[in-house]
């Protein structure tokens, strides 16, 4: 698994759900704080990158985190423990 | 030895720095969002609708603008100068937008967000870190977990919360504690149009407390009266020296408070009686009262009272005159005047010649005047300015019953063209709901207070009455007392907690001042009857036990032994009596005492509180105490005002005061034992809990002596 492909397409999702310019998104940016993200888009997100990554997360640990990077981390875990191989 | 207050006063130069939160010329909200019906929303929608006079910066990562106003990403992302920023951002992230703000050099800030000492400890770390940032960088908070901050003067009109609505402009302060209740509370006064000059919801107090506020609002021209609703009592001493300040003395303004909920407790059941009668709410009632803040117990009282102070002069005194068209409603309203402490106003022959002369001969021309009903406005208007050209009354309350013939708005118009010719205040009770309504509006615009109910009228001025009381009090400054420190530090450095026995406890009050009796601590029944032959008879005996506290429900006191004999018996059969019930204590000896002359039994006690710091009480003592709770409390030390105001606000005064034959108690004396006592708890910290009952005190030509002590170390 490559982690920068994982980050390119969480950067899609976050793009797609927050209706930010990709340039605004960094690793190490703070939904909230960096890209404004309300309480009902944490939601959106997750739901976005379990579309995105076929995967299932649990609700209250993919809720804790709060940065690009971090989600990015959280998911290549996730992948790797549900078996799923990230293609292009 | 006054303890120095421990809240923030930092005043900066040149400014006063609360005014970064109330007359800010430009606000930042840090965590817009273009949702409305959210916090983050609302907040920003509010400022902007309220009219607010400076320049409004909505910080908003994501957005070009928030309602056509032009968005920020970052906070240093604006270029001009930022006096306020209000925090709307989730918890996890306010720290940063904290930071943020120290580095924009923005002072003052408005932290809305929850999330914090509110839902436990993890919470309490992220409000710690909070605290930290504003020191690191100088800044006024308010909050977090709060409403917020509205400013109705109209150069800054700033709403900057989420409340419904901007409340009307007014001279009331209110400072809340609780963010839902403000809520209620602004839509109560809208009803009553009640306005008000500043509204702080000031939420968990990491930053801002209410101490600092009410110091604010002591220099604030725009007002007149400090409501305040409070959940806990961080610094009761800080509260108590910044109140006094404000609520006596040069521009003098009246603070009311509700105190509701509860203060932590300390962890340990007390085992003295002064930690079993202590509770909070009776101490936060002696708080309140030595600093002047007038409680009430509603929020109905609250603005009853402060609807009269903003609106009428202060009284001279307080005699009432009634003025009715209805019989009943005068009585009931004359019965709730006087529960409440108003006395009823004794009219001259010439004020009731003039009634006499003015009213027809079946009306009352006593106090309550009763105008019968048929009257219409010129009887009342004649019935009013008679009473309050009386030079004995200093108040007047209108009655009003809506009959047929009743002209309620030419009444109210005569209410009011009186009023504004009198220098004495007055209140107003139309009673009923629909066909008054209109005279109630007359009055209310014309700022005459008016009540739905006569009683809550009366209670209101019974209201104002403790506050010119309070100010007509002289104040006597802290004086700190002769005591020997180094001899009581002598005893208490060397022992371990627990209880000190009872031969060094009186070793220690005595040190500071108070009246002990000679004792000696003796081993055997020959050294005991050798003391008391030496002491006099009659004698006394107390057994000396780190197990026994409780000496008299084990029999470990006897009293009265008349000679070497009676003491000898005593001895023995205290010691019989000691191993049958209590084989395991270990008796250290018995404690040899004069009996001391028949007096008055009173308590005084001293506990550490963990939330109001060290406590005295006062109150019939004896074994009973606690079954009569006749007791008042004050926080240590105290000053000689305090300790007479302690020993003669207790119930059973009287009784000391000599009744039915019986002698006075020396007052004085009880009052220095009571600031001896303070003093000694506020010197040493490892005084936990402290009794002395009883102090018999004896006629003023003989004094108090204490009869039994007891002190418990931490």
């Amino acid at each position: 698994m490559d982690r920068q492909q994982i980050e390119q397409r969480v950067v899609k999702v976050v793009c797609r759900v927050l209706n930010v310019d990709p340039d605004m998104v960094r690793p190490e940016s703070n939904f909230v704080f960096d890209l404004g993200a309300e309480s009902t888009q944490s939601v959106a997100l997750m739901a976005g990158f379990e579309q995105e990554f076929g995967i299932e997360m649990e609700q209250e640990a993919a809720l804790a985190v709060d940065t690009v990077g971090g989600a990015a981390e959280f998911i290549e875990k996730v992948c790797r423990e549900q078996g799923i191989e990230v293609d292009e | 030895m006054t303890r120095l207050t421990k809240y923030s006063t930092d005043e900066g130069p040149g400014e006063y720095p609360r005014d970064r939160i109330f007359r800010p010329k430009s606000i930042a909200v840090m965590g817009v969002t273009p949702t409305p019906g959210t916090v983050p929303y609302d907040i920003f929608y509010n400022i902007l609708s309220s009219g607010y006079t400076g320049v409004l910066y909505p910080v908003a990562p994501g957005r070009r603008s928030i309602s056509s106003v032009r968005a920020y990403r970052y906070l240093t992302d604006i270029d001009d100068e930022v006096d306020l920023a209000v925090i709307v951002f989730p918890a996890a992230v306010c720290e940063r937008a904290l930071e943020m703000c120290g580095q924009k050099g923005v002072k003052g800030v408005i932290m809305i967000s929850a999330g914090f000492r509110e839902v436990g400890p993890a919470g309490a770390k992220r409000e710690q870190r909070i605290r930290d940032v504003c020191r690191d960088f100088d800044i006024s908070l308010v909050g977090p977990n709060c409403l917020g901050v509205i400013n109705t003067d109209p150069e800054i009109r700033m709403n900057a919360s989420f409340a419904r609505k901007m409340p009307a402009e007014g001279r009331i302060a209110f400072l809340s504690q609780s963010g839902a209740l403000c809520t209620a509370v602004l839509d109560y006064a809208r009803a009553k149009q009640i306005g008000f000059s500043k509204f702080v919801s000031f939420g968990n107090k990491a930053g801002v407390t209410e101490i600092g506020l009410l110091d604010y609002l002591h220099k604030d021209d725009k007002t007149d009266v400090i409501l305040l609703y409070l959940e806990e009592l961080r610094d009761a001493r800080g509260l108590i020296e910044e109140a006094k300040k404000i609520s006596h003395g040069p521009n003098a303004k009246p603070i009311l408070a509700i105190k509701a909920g509860r203060t932590p407790q300390g962890a340990d059941a007390a085992s003295s009686h002064t930690g079993s009668l202590a509770g909070e709410d009776a101490v936060c009632e002696a708080v309140f009262r030595e600093a002047g803040i007038i409680r009430v117990d509603s929020i109905e009282k609250l603005f009853n009272t402060a609807l009269l102070l903003t609106n009428q002069p202060m009284p001279a005194g307080d005699h009432l005159a009634i003025v009715t068209n209805a019989g009943g409603p005068g009585v009931m309203a004359t019965d709730a005047a006087v529960g409440a402490g108003l006395q009823m106003a004794r009219f001259t022959p010439e004020t009731t010649d003039r009634l006499r002369a003015a009213l027809p001969a079946a009306a009352n021309v006593k106090n309550p005047v009763d105008v019968i009903g048929d009257a219409r406005s010129d009887r009342y208007e004649a019935a009013l300015e008679a009473v309050l050209a009386d030079p004995d009354v200093h108040e007047a309350l209108v009655i009003l019953t809506p009959q047929s013939m009743t002209n309620i708005d030419e009444i109210a118009r005569g209410v009011v063209r009186v009023n504004a010719g009198s220098d004495k205040p007055l209140a107003c009770s139309f009673m009923g709901a629909s066909d008054v309504q209109s005279g109630i509006e007359i009055l209310q615009a014309a700022h005459v207070p008016h009540y739905i109910l006569p009683e809550w009228a009366c209670q209101a001025m019974a209201d104002v009455q403790r506050i010119r009381r309070w100010r007509d009090t002289p104040l006597v400054p802290f004086e700190p007392l002769p005591v020997d420190r180094a001899a009581a530090g002598a005893v208490i450095d060397r022992s371990p907690s627990g209880y000190l026995q009872e031969d060094e406890a009186l070793t220690v009050l005595a040190a500071y001042g108070l009246p002990t009796a000679p004792h000696r601590l003796c081993r055997s029944v020959k050294e005991a009857v050798a003391f008391a032959d030496r002491l006099g008879y009659p004698a006394v005996l107390h057994v000396v036990s780190p197990q026994i506290i409780h000496k008299f429900e084990v029999k470990g006191v006897a009293l009265n032994l008349a000679d070497a004999e009676a003491l000898a018996a005593a001895y023995e059969a205290m010691m019989a009596n000691l191993a049958e019930v209590m084989p395991t204590a270990e008796i250290r000896g018995v404690l040899v005492l004069p009996m001391i002359p028949p007096g008055h039994e009173v308590i005084l006690g001293a506990k550490r509180d963990p939330g109001f710091g060290p406590t005295l009480m006062f109150g019939l003592g004896g074994l009973f105490v606690e079954i009569f709770r006749d007791v008042t409390f004050g926080l240590a030390p105290i000053d000689a005002g305090t300790a007479s105001r302690m020993v003669r606000g207790i119930r059973s005064i009287d009784l000391l005061r000599g009744a039915r034959g019986m002698e006075a108690a020396d007052l004085v004396g009880i009052e220095l034992c009571l600031r001896q006592l303070g003093q000694l708890i506020s010197d040493f910290k490892r005084i936990a809990e402290l009794d002395i009952n009883p102090l018999i005190a004896g006629p003023p030509e003989r004094g108090c002596m204490v009869a039994s002590a007891r002190i418990r170390l931490e």
